[in-house]
């Protein structure tokens, strides 16, 4: 796990994207509201950790403006 | 449960990929950066009427792209404050506020950041961090006032993702702070390098020295100019390594660090910002080793944008490879030399703070000092105020014709120094005003 070298395996990016996509997923379609607070705080964090491996950047928060979340956890009609 | 054990401690880099990218590399990636954040810009009323259509390239970019000023920010977040036309988000959107002093006159500059915009902006401070050599497991101490000022605050979080252990000393005085410093076995600290002086000064007050009571190793220091003899005290004082940071309200986070392979040297957040260098007056770019004032382009965030934006630092960019860390991003030599609009002319001569400072810290005996710039007889004079320490003895008049002899010499102009009585002069925790042009006219 330590190393001078430092980098991702092709194998951890794989993991590293995965992640990112379901999360992003979750964060826009979940409506429990815990669970999608956590999923965009998660979201964040690894769009950071893409963005330090130069892997992505294009993340923006707009997409979520009048997504989820009622205070009774549904959508509003 | 699995345990993840301690973060990797032995690699040089927090993201070693992109801050060793090859610099062409790293021009086209900050073209795909600025090109993704110029779409978003369209969003912000202020920025779809400000930029031009079709940007093909990062020099048709600086070429078409007007140079934004304070006041173009200021007057757009009147329009409805408290942002006005700026944002490119929903401000809903944001997690936290922060704004501006307000020192140079201006209101202030009020910002959000949304739960991305704070992650990157907190990532980029565990950069610099990481590389200025804070590792997991060290306790750390931020000395500020966790107020609406965002100074330090980044800093903070950083070192919570980093898994440091933080003291949040924000309400605390300076002998409770050091009392903290001392028991919790700090190693890590961040605080303006004028109230690191005053933290000094407090230890001495208290019969503590820090140097080997303490297990202080890394000051990081920021949000203020300050010339090397500052740095030579604060180490002095602390027994610890300096190093010098920057960032900005405008941006949420930290451009430049000072890079323990090259002293007094600081890299540039290159993955994060783009930095032209530009000439005071014509406003053309000047070259590598040439002064001018830095205007930065954030890449990063996406509530707030900045795009071409004048900050009156000033500052001599040097090329990367003149440091052996590995890192491609470039350097500003000497960290931020001063303030443009801090800059005057006293009989022919341009004066910065930062200059009067670096002769009077020279001088051990002085603990505080005042500069007054005021006209006498008709002639503009600097009036320098300097604050002994108690131990300078019984007669420390010597120390002001010694004072005025040296900022002859180096500065070229002599100034009336006066001795102030012990405690008189202001102490300052965050952006000192040591400053004061009295002047008329």
């Amino acid at each position: 796990m330590t190393n001078g070298r430092a980098e991702l395996s092709a194998g951890q990016e794989r993991q590293l994207r995965e992640c990112y996509a379901t999360l992003l997923d979750l964060a826009g379609s979940c409506e429990v509201p815990a669970v999608n607070a956590a999923a965009r705080m998660a979201v964040a964090e690894l769009h950071a950790a893409l963005e330090g491996q130069a892997l992505a950047f294009d993340y923006y928060s707009h997409r979520w403006i009048g997504a989820p979340v009622a205070e009774n956890g549904r959508e509003p009609e | 449960m699995a345990s993840l054990g301690p973060a990797p401690a032995r690699a040089e880099y927090w993201n070693r990929k992109t801050e060793t990218l090859p610099r062409a590399e790293l021009a086209k990636w900050q073209w795909r950066k600025l090109r993704r954040a110029l779409a978003h810009a369209q969003e912000s009323p202020f920025w779809r009427e400000r930029l031009p259509g079709s940007i093909a390239s990062l020099d048709d970019y600086v070429a078409r792209v007007p140079l934004l000023y304070k006041t173009d920010l200021i007057a757009a977040q009147q329009v409805a404050p408290p942002y006005g036309t700026l944002p490119s988000t929903d401000p809903a959107l944001g997690i936290r506020y922060h704004q501006t002093s307000g020192t140079s006159g201006h209101p202030p500059m009020r910002t959000f950041d949304t739960a991305r915009d704070w992650t990157w902006a907190v990532d980029m401070w565990c950069t610099a961090l990481y590389g200025a050599g804070v590792r997991s497991g060290q306790q750390g101490m931020v000395a500020f006032g966790y107020g609406l000022f965002m100074g330090f605050w980044g800093m903070h979080y950083a070192m919570e993702r980093m898994g440091c252990t933080v003291v949040p000393s924000g309400a605390m005085d300076s002998r409770t702070r050091i009392r903290l410093i001392v028991d919790q076995g700090i190693e890590v600290l961040g605080c303006t390098p004028t109230y690191a002086l005053r933290l000094i000064e407090t230890a001495q007050e208290m019969g503590i020295d820090l140097t080997s009571e303490s297990k202080l190793k890394i000051v990081v220091t920021g949000a203020e100019p300050r010339p090397e003899s500052t740095t030579r005290a604060i180490e002095k004082g602390f027994g610890a390594r300096v190093y010098d940071f920057a960032g900005m309200t405008e941006l949420a986070t930290v451009f430049m660090f000072e890079c323990p392979s090259l002293r007094g040297s600081c890299h540039i957040l290159e993955t994060g910002v783009i930095e032209e260098v530009l000439h005071p007056e014509t406003r053309r770019p000047v070259g590598y080793g040439e002064q001018g004032v830095r205007v930065m382009t954030a890449l990063g965030r996406e509530g707030l944008q900045v795009f071409r934006y004048w900050t009156d630092d000033l500052v001599v960019k040097r090329p990367w490879s003149d440091c052996g860390c590995g890192r491609t991003w470039d350097l500003y030599e000497g960290g931020i030399m001063g303030r443009r609009d801090d800059m005057r002319k006293i009989r022919g001569v341009s004066v910065t703070p930062a200059m009067v400072e670096d002769v009077v810290r020279g001088f051990e005996e002085v603990s505080e000092f005042q500069t007054v710039l005021r006209t006498v007889r008709g002639l503009d004079t600097i009036i320098v105020r300097v604050e002994p320490r108690p131990t300078a003895g019984s007669d420390p008049s010597g120390i002001c014709e010694l004072i005025s002899t040296e900022m002859k010499r180096q500065i070229g102009i002599r100034p009336e120094v006066e001795l102030a009585g012990a405690g008189s002069l202001p102490r300052f925790e965050v952006k000192a005003a040591r400053f004061h042009d009295e002047r008329s006219g």
